[in-house]
């Protein structure tokens, strides 16, 4: 019992492969997406000592001006303060390759139990929830911005020209949101 | 050339992926739906991604190439999705003292883009054309995770064991 002590109290070391197995430990077991997966990131990393919850959590707001899954990018920058360009190497395999692995035995799931009544059955019930959850991510998201007519203005004015241009998309929201910024840059409120 | 696609597709999608995992699902639906999949299989795809470990647009990415071309599809889709990410950040952290970028705008910026974008998944994933029970999953789906803490994912999980169950949708 003595023993078990010491060993849980001693803090692994922030080497590559280290920060590469706290961050799969994580991505292999914790479904939920990128919002459940930062906070159980941070919580792993202050326990391990290499980081602390302040400068995670501002690691963790950078982030989000970068495209691509949050969880990518917040373990990214995080193992790049912790332990440079080989950190960011073992954040990539740590955040990828666990659902990686994971997808691959669905996927093969898929393939050989796709035409499976139970099967089908299940993935109308789990597909007829996905829209509500859309929707109450949009609430949380409107709910936690600070609002001004402006803003107001942006989102309505973006989310018609989307509606009328879906073929767009891509280039309307990149366009938009350099606008966006542009706009905000020269005429200040 | 089906593989080329795909690795096309999500090297886009890594491009505009701002915001977390929902807002992207509008623009992922855009690029696969109809010349991939139906709107049924493609709401399973994505309950499949949200479900499983992992970031939804990683995990969506793996899936369209695994269907699309194997193992050599889902790896190729998957480092298209990240490759535009990857270069950017390692870009800023090579550079970051050199370039001008007024983070508080840029935040405003993405945050208004990234609410328009769930705005258009939001829309394109309504399902007009169900029955009154589709609109009962969805419609307790949003009351549960929008009012509770209860984690989105069990509610994908647990609304496809009870139709497993009962078959009420069919």
């Amino acid at each position: 019992m003595k023993g078990k002590g010491v060993i849980a109290q001693k803090k692994p070391e922030p080497t590559p492969w280290n920060i590469f197995l706290t961050l799969a430990k994580i991505t292999f077991i914790t479904i939920g997406g990128g919002y459940v997966i930062v906070p159980a990131i941070g919580n792993a990393f202050e326990k391990n000592g290499w980081i602390e919850e302040k400068e995670f959590f501002r690691i963790f707001a950078k982030a989000q001006v970068f495209p691509g899954p949050v969880a990518l990018s917040t373990s990214f920058l995080a193992a790049y303060s912790i332990a440079g360009a080989k950190g960011c190497v073992a954040a990539v395999f740590g955040v990828v390759l666990p659902p990686f692995i994971a997808l691959i035995l669905v996927g093969l799931f898929i393939s050989n139990f796709g035409q499976n009544e139970m099967f089908r059955r299940f993935l109308l019930g789990a597909g007829a929830v996905v829209p509500g959850l859309v929707g109450s991510m949009l609430y949380r998201a409107a709910k936690s911005r600070k609002w001004s007519i402006r803003a107001a203005v942006e989102v309505a004015v973006l989310a018609v020209i989307l509606s009328l241009f879906p073929a767009y998309a891509f280039y309307v929201l990149l366009g938009g949101i350099a606008l966006i910024y542009a706009e905000r840059l020269v005429w200040k409120s | 050339m089906e593989i080329l696609n795909v690795v096309l597709s999500f090297f886009k999608i890594g491009i505009i992926a701002f915001g977390g995992g929902w807002s992207v699902v509008g623009i992922i639906k855009q690029e696969v739906v109809p010349r991939w999949m139906d709107e049924q299989a493609f709401k399973s795809l994505i309950a499949i991604a949200q479900s499983t470990p992992g970031p939804i647009a990683l995990n969506a990415a793996t899936l369209v190439g695994w269907q699309k071309g194997g193992i050599i599809g889902a790896v190729s889709a998957t480092l298209s999705v990240i490759a535009f990410p990857l270069l950017a950040m390692s870009l800023a952290l090579a550079f970051a003292k050199r370039i001008p970028l007024r983070r508080d705008l840029a935040d405003e910026s993405l945050r208004s883009g990234s609410l328009a974008m769930i705005l258009m998944t939001f829309w394109a994933l309504m399902p007009f054309n169900s029955q009154l029970i589709v609109w009962l999953f969805a419609i307790a789906a949003f009351l549960l995770t929008a009012f509770t803490r209860i984690n989105g994912a069990y509610v994908i999980l647990g609304a496809g064991a009870l139709n497993m169950i009962s078959g009420i949708l069919h």
